[in-house]
C-alpha cells in the first residue's frame, strides 16, 4: 500500500515536470499573417558626404547626432577566427572579423548598391572601362598615428594581392585572359588601376581592404608561409594597426573578440566629431544557434539573427520586450533542385548516369514537369514557416540584377503531365510513370544530411513528384561524400543544395553557370572532359557570362544578365525552390540603426549609438 | 630500486602501445569519408589553383603512408605540426588545458572531498532510511544523461537571469581587479561544476559504498569488532585501508579524463575549453589537432594507470612481494 503511494507520487513529480516544459505553441494561422516590421518604412540619413576640416577630408555622417558611450554585442557561430589578417581568412567569421578593422577604397551603397568611396575620396571610370583613377583623403591616419597614403593602397594590390599572397580567391577572380590589372601611384595621394580588358567586376573588388605598408610589408617580404603565420590569432591587439572605425582590444579564444573605438577614423559626425558613438564591439563566439538564441534572451546579446521556425516566437514576444524585429528581405543564399545532365563517360567506360535516366533528365519537357508539380508555396509555408519567398531565378531576390520579367508561377500539376505526355511519357494501370521505351520512371534523390531544412524540402519534393507517378529515393547522405558524388565521382541523379550568390556581382556565380566551371553542377566537366560538346544553352549562357562580364556599363551588363537568367528559367538546367527571408532582432536600446536588404543591420556601425 | 625498475618497464611497454593508437587514428580519419576540403569545394568563388594550392599544403596529394610518417617524425621530435587554418597545434591546446584543468580539477576535487565521506556514511548506516535517499538521489544522478542536465541548467539560467549562459568570463573581465575576476569566473563555473559533479558524485559513493559493505562483511573486521576494538578504530583503521584500494585504480581513470571527461558538458555551457576545439577539429578532419588531441588523451590514461599502480605499491603492502 505505501508502495503504491510512493509510485503514484512520482509520478505525478515527472508530470508536473513535464507540463512545466511544455510550450504553449502559436496557432498556425498567426503565423501567415506575419508582417514583421518591413526596412521599407525606414527614412534613410542622406548619404554620408566629403567635408575637409582643417586640411583633412573627412567623411560625414548624415544621421543624428548621438551620444559617445556603450557597447554592442554581437555574436559569430562556431569556433572563432582563425586568423585577424583579412587577406588570409579562408573562412567567413575570420573575414568578418578581420574587416571589420580595414575599410576598403570602395564601399556599396546600402540602398542602391552602387558602388561608393570609402577610404577613397572619389573615384573615376575611364569611358573604355578600362582605367579606374582613385583620390585617396588628405590628412586621414591609420590607428597608430601614420598617414594613409598611396603607397599603402600600391602596396596592399601589387605586393599582396596580385603577388598571390594569402587566401588567392581576389587575386583569381580578376585575372582576365591570364593578365593581372595594374596598379600605379600618380602621386601620394592618387593611384591607377589598369585591367588588361574592360572588365566590370572589378569595381567591386576595390572594396578590398587596404593593409598599412610599415606593419605588413615585412612580413610579405618574407614569402608565402611567412605571410600565412602573419596576425594569426596569438597576435598581440596592438600590433594590429587599423583603418575601420574599431580596432582589436581583446580575443579571448573561444569566447569573444573585443574591439574598440580607433581614435583616428575619418568618419564624421555633423558636429565634426570623429565618429564611432560606440566605445566598444563585442563578438561573442557561440558553438550552435541554441546557444545564441539563449544568450540573446539573457540578454547578453543585442542582436541576433532569427530562422523562420522562431521568428513567430519573437514576433509574439516583441510588443514587451526590449527589441524590434526587422525585415531584411529575401537571403542571398539560392536553393535548388537540379538532374544530372551528364551524358559522358567515366574512365573505366561507363556512363555516369544511366543512359535511360539520362533520356529523361536531358529532356527540357521532363524537367519543367518537374518544376510544375513543385509546390514552392507549401514549402515556404511549412518548412520556413511562411517567411521566405519562392525563387524562380538564379540571381537571388535582392540582386540588382534581378530580372524581373521573369513572373512566378503556382504548382500546375495538369500541365506537367501534359508536358510528360508531349515527350512520350505513358501511366500504367497503378498510376506509374513509364518512359515512351517502357522503363520505369525512377531515381535517386540527394541531399545532405543533417540539413534539416533541406531534408523536409526533399520528403515534400518526394511527395509532389509521386504524385505524377515517379518513384523518387530520397536519400539524404552525409555532406562530405555528398560533395565528392557532386564534384568527383558525378555519380547522381537529382540533388537538393544551395549556394550563397552575390546580390551585386552575377559574376560571382561564373564557376556555377559556365560549362568549364569547378561547381558546374548541373553538367560537371572534369579535366578529361573540358572539350567535350556543349548543349546549345550552355553556350550561350557561357557566352553572355564572358560578354557581361566585359561590357561597362550597367544597363548593358544587367541585358546580358537578364538573357542568361531567362535562359536558365526556361531551359531548368536549376529548379530554384525558394529564399528563406532574413530577420534580425536589435535591441530598442540602439539607435541610427538603418537596416538594409543589401547591407543588413550593422553595416554603418560607426553611426549606431546607444542610448 | 624495485620500484624505479617497474616504472622503466612500464613504460617502455607503453611504447609499442602509443605506435598502435596513433597508427589506427590516423588510418581511421584518413580513411573517412571527411574531405577537409569539402566546405571550399562547394565555394563558387574558389578557384581550382587555390584548391590544388590547398590539397597541397595540407599533404592531402601523397599516400596516407607518407602522411603518417611525417605526422610521426615531427611528433617524436616533439612538434605538433600545424592547424589546417596554419596556427600551431601546441599554442591551440595550451590555450585551452587550462580553462579544462580549471574545470576538471574542480570537480575531482569537489566529488572525492563529498563522495568518500558520503559513501563510508552510507555503508556504516546501511538499511536506514539516510542511506536509501541517497541510493535514490544517486540513481537519479547517475540516470540523468550530462547533456540533458546541462540543457536544464541553461534554460534555468535564462528564465531566472541568476546565471550566465555559458563561457567562463564576461565580456569586461580585462578591466576588473582580481577579486572581481575570480567572482565572475566562479560565477560562470557554478553550472557546469554542477552538472559534472552531480554525475560523477553518484558514481563515486556508489563505489565507495559498495566496497565498504563488502570489507565490513568480511571476517577480519567481525575479528576486530569480537576483539572489542571501538567502532571508530574498526572502521578507520581497518575496514576503510581496505576498503579504499578499488578507488585508487579509479583515480588513475579520473586523471585519464582530466583532460576529455568533460567535453560533452563543455559543448553545452559553451566552455572555452578542448572539448570544442577538439570536436570542430573531428568535424572538419584537422588531422594534426585531431591526432594530439588523441596522443594527449591515451598518454594521460597510461599515465594515470601507471600512477594508480604504483599509489597501490605504496598504500598495499600485499602487491609489494
Amino acid at each position: 500500500m505505501r508502495r503504491a503511494v510512493y509510485v503514484i507520487l512520482v509520478f505525478v513529480l515527472i508530470l508536473g515536470l513535464l507540463k512545466a516544459c511544455i510550450n504553449r505553441d502559436i496557432p498556425q494561422s498567426e503565423v501567415k499573417n506575419q508582417n514583421t516590421a518591413s526596412t521599407f518604412d525606414i527614412t534613410y540619413p542622406d548619404n554620408q558626404k566629403n567635408v575637409t576640416v582643417n586640411g583633412v577630408d573627412y567623411l560625414q555622417s548624415q544621421a543624428p547626432i548621438g551620444k559617445f558611450k556603450g557597447t554592442f554585442t554581437s555574436s559569430v557561430i562556431g569556433e572563432g577566427p582563425k586568423t585577424f589578417n583579412p587577406f588570409n581568412s579562408k573562412d567567413n567569421i575570420s573575414s568578418i572579423l578581420s574587416e571589420i578593422m580595414y575599410d576598403g577604397l570602395l564601399t556599396t551603397h546600402p540602398v542602391t548598391g552602387q558602388p561608393i568611396p570609402r577610404l577613397a575620396k572619389s573615384f573615376s571610370i575611364s569611358d573604355d572601362g578600362r582605367e579606374y583613377t582613385i583620390n585617396l583623403r588628405r590628412g586621414i591616419k591609420w590607428s597608430d598615428g601614420k598617414p594613409i597614403t598611396a603607397d599603402d593602397v600600391v602596396f596592399t594590390w601589387r605586393d599582396i594581392i596580385f603577388a598571390g599572397l594569402g587566401n588567392t580567391s581576389t587575386r583569381d577572380s580578376i585575372i582576365i585572359d591570364g593578365k593581372l590589372p595594374t596598379v600605379e601611384k600618380i602621386d601620394d595621394y592618387t593611384v591607377k588601376f589598369v585591367t588588361p580588358e574592360p572588365f566590370a567586376p572589378f569595381v567591386r573588388m576595390l572594396s578590398t581592404p587596404i593593409a598599412p605598408k610599415h606593419i605588413f610589408k615585412p612580413a610579405a617580404d618574407k614569402g608565402v608561409e611567412a605571410f600565412d603565420m602573419f596576425l594569426s590569432t596569438d597576435v598581440k591587439p596592438e600590433k594590429l594597426v587599423t583603418s575601420g572605425a574599431f580596432k582589436l582590444k581583446e580575443y579571448v579564444p573561444a569566447q569573444r573578440v573585443v574591439y574598440e573605438r580607433n581614435p583616428n577614423y575619418y568618419i564624421i559626425n555633423k558636429n565634426n566629431q570623429k565618429l564611432p558613438y560606440l566605445d566598444r564591439l563585442v563578438y561573442l563566439i557561440v558553438g550552435d544557434l541554441n546557444n545564441e538564441v539563449l544568450k540573446f534572451e539573457a540578454k547578453e546579446l543585442d542582436t541576433i539573427s532569427l530562422q523562420g521556425s522562431k521568428v513567430a516566437r519573437y514576433k509574439a514576444m516583441e510588443p514587451h520586450s526590449d527589441f524590434t524585429i526587422h525585415n531584411l528581405g529575401p537571403d542571398t543564399g539560392t536553393m535548388y533542385l537540379a538532374m544530372n545532365l551528364n551524358n559522358r563517360k567515366n574512365d573505366k567506360g561507363e556512363f555516369y548516369v544511366k543512359p535511360s535516366k539520362q533520356l529523361w533528365f536531358n529532356d527540357v519537357n521532363f524537367r519543367k514537369a518537374v518544376d510544375f508539380a513543385i509546390d514552392r508555396k507549401n514549402m515556404v509555408l511549412n518548412i520556413a514557416n511562411g517567411i521566405g519567398a519562392p525563387l524562380f531565378t538564379p540571381e537571388s531576390l535582392n540582386s540588382i540584377f534581378l530580372n524581373k520579367d521573369l513572373k512566378p508561377y503556382d504548382k500546375d500539376i495538369e500541365k506537367s503531365k501534359e508536358l510528360l505526355k508531349k515527350s512520350g511519357f505513358v501511366w500504367d494501370k497503378q498510376g506509374r510513370l513509364l518512359d515512351k521505351y517502357g522503363n520505369r520512371v525512377e531515381f535517386d534523390l540527394l541531399t545532405n544530411a543533417g540539413n534539416t531544412e533541406r531534408e523536409a524540402i526533399g520528403v515534400m519534393v518526394k511527395q509532389d513528384l509521386e504524385d505524377l507517378g515517379m518513384k523518387v529515393n530520397f536519400k539524404p547522405v552525409e555532406f562530405n561524400s555528398l560533395v565528392n558524388k557532386l564534384v568527383n565521382s558525378l555519380d547522381w541523379d537529382m540533388v537538393i543544395m544551395g549556394f550563397t550568390g552575390s546580390p551585386l556581382e552575377p559574376n560571382g556565380g561564373k564557376n556555377v553557370m559556365m560549362s568549364d566551371g569547378t561547381l558546374h553542377v548541373y553538367n560537371m566537366r572534369l579535366a578529361k572532359d573540358k572539350n567535350s560538346s556543349r548543349y546549345d544553352f550552355e553556350k550561350r549562357i557561357d557566352d553572355l557570362f564572358i560578354k557581361g562580364a566585359l561590357a561597362t556599363k550597367f544597363e548593358e551588363r544587367k541585358k546580358y544578365y537578364d538573357e542568361y537568367q531567362k535562359i536558365v528559367y526556361d531551359e531548368k538546367p536549376f529548379i530554384y525552390i525558394y529564399s528563406p527571408t532574413r530577420i534580425v532582432a536589435i535591441r530598442n536600446k540602439f539607435k541610427n540603426v538603418f537596416p538594409t536588404s543589401l547591407g543588413g543591420v550593422t553595416y554603418n556601425i560607426e553611426e549606431i549609438y546607444e542610448e | 630500486m624495485q620500484i624505479l625498475i617497474y616504472i622503466l618497464k612500464r613504460i617502455l611497454q607503453t611504447i609499442p602501445l602509443l605506435v598502435i593508437v596513433s597508427l589506427i587514428s590516423f588510418f581511421i580519419i584518413r580513411l573517412s569519408p571527411v574531405d577537409p576540403l569539402a566546405e571550399l569545394r562547394l565555394n563558387p568563388s574558389v578557384s581550382q589553383e587555390t584548391l590544388q594550392k590547398e590539397t597541397q599544403r595540407l599533404g592531402l596529394d601523397k599516400p596516407i603512408i607518407v602522411q603518417y610518417g611525417k605526422w610521426a617524425k615531427s611528433f617524436v621530435k616533439g612538434d605538433l605540426g600545424v592547424t589546417s587554418n596554419g596556427e600551431q597545434v601546441s599554442s591551440k591546446l595550451k590555450e585551452r588545458i587550462p580553462n579544462t584543468l580549471l574545470l576538471t580539477v574542480i570537480v575531482i576535487f569537489l566529488t572525492w572531498i563529498v563522495g568518500i565521506p558520503l559513501g563510508i556514511f552510507a555503508a556504516i548506516n546501511w538499511k536506514t532510511p539516510f542511506d536509501r535517499i541517497l541510493t535514490v538521489l544517486t540513481s537519479v544522478g547517475m540516470a540523468i544523461p550530462s547533456f540533458f542536465f546541462a540543457v536544464l541548467l541553461l534554460i534555468f539560467a535564462v528564465k531566472t537571469g541568476w546565471f550566465p549562459v555559458g563561457g567562463l568570463t564576461s565580456a569586461n573581465f580585462a578591466d576588473m581587479g582580481i577579486f572581481s575576476q575570480i567572482k565572475d569566473m566562479a560565477h560562470h563555473l557554478v553550472l557546469p561544476v554542477t552538472v559534472l559533479f552531480t554525475i560523477s558524485l553518484a558514481g563515486l559513493q556508489r563505489q565507495m559504498r559498495g566496497n565498504m559493505l563488502d570489507v565490513l562483511d568480511s571476517e577480519y573486521v567481525k575479528f576486530a569488532r569480537a576483539k572489542g576494538l571501538s567502532e571508530f578504530k574498526v572502521i578507520f583503521k581497518h575496514a576503510l585501508r581496505n576498503a579504499v584500494n578499488p578507488l585508487i585504480t579509479l583515480l588513475g581513470f579520473e586523471f585519464a579524463g582530466l583532460l576529455s571527461g568533460a567535453a560533452l558538458t563543455e559543448y553545452v555551457f559553451q566552455y572555452p575549453g578542448l572539448g570544442r576545439l577538439i570536436l570542430e577539429a573531428v568535424l572538419k578532419s584537422d588531422i594534426n589537432l585531431v591526432m594530439a588531441s588523441l596522443m594527449m588523451g591515451a598518454i594521460m590514461l597510461v599515465l594515470g594507470n601507471l600512477i594508480a599502480d604504483i599509489l597501490l605499491i605504496i598504500t598495499d603492502p600485499r602487491i609489494r612481494t
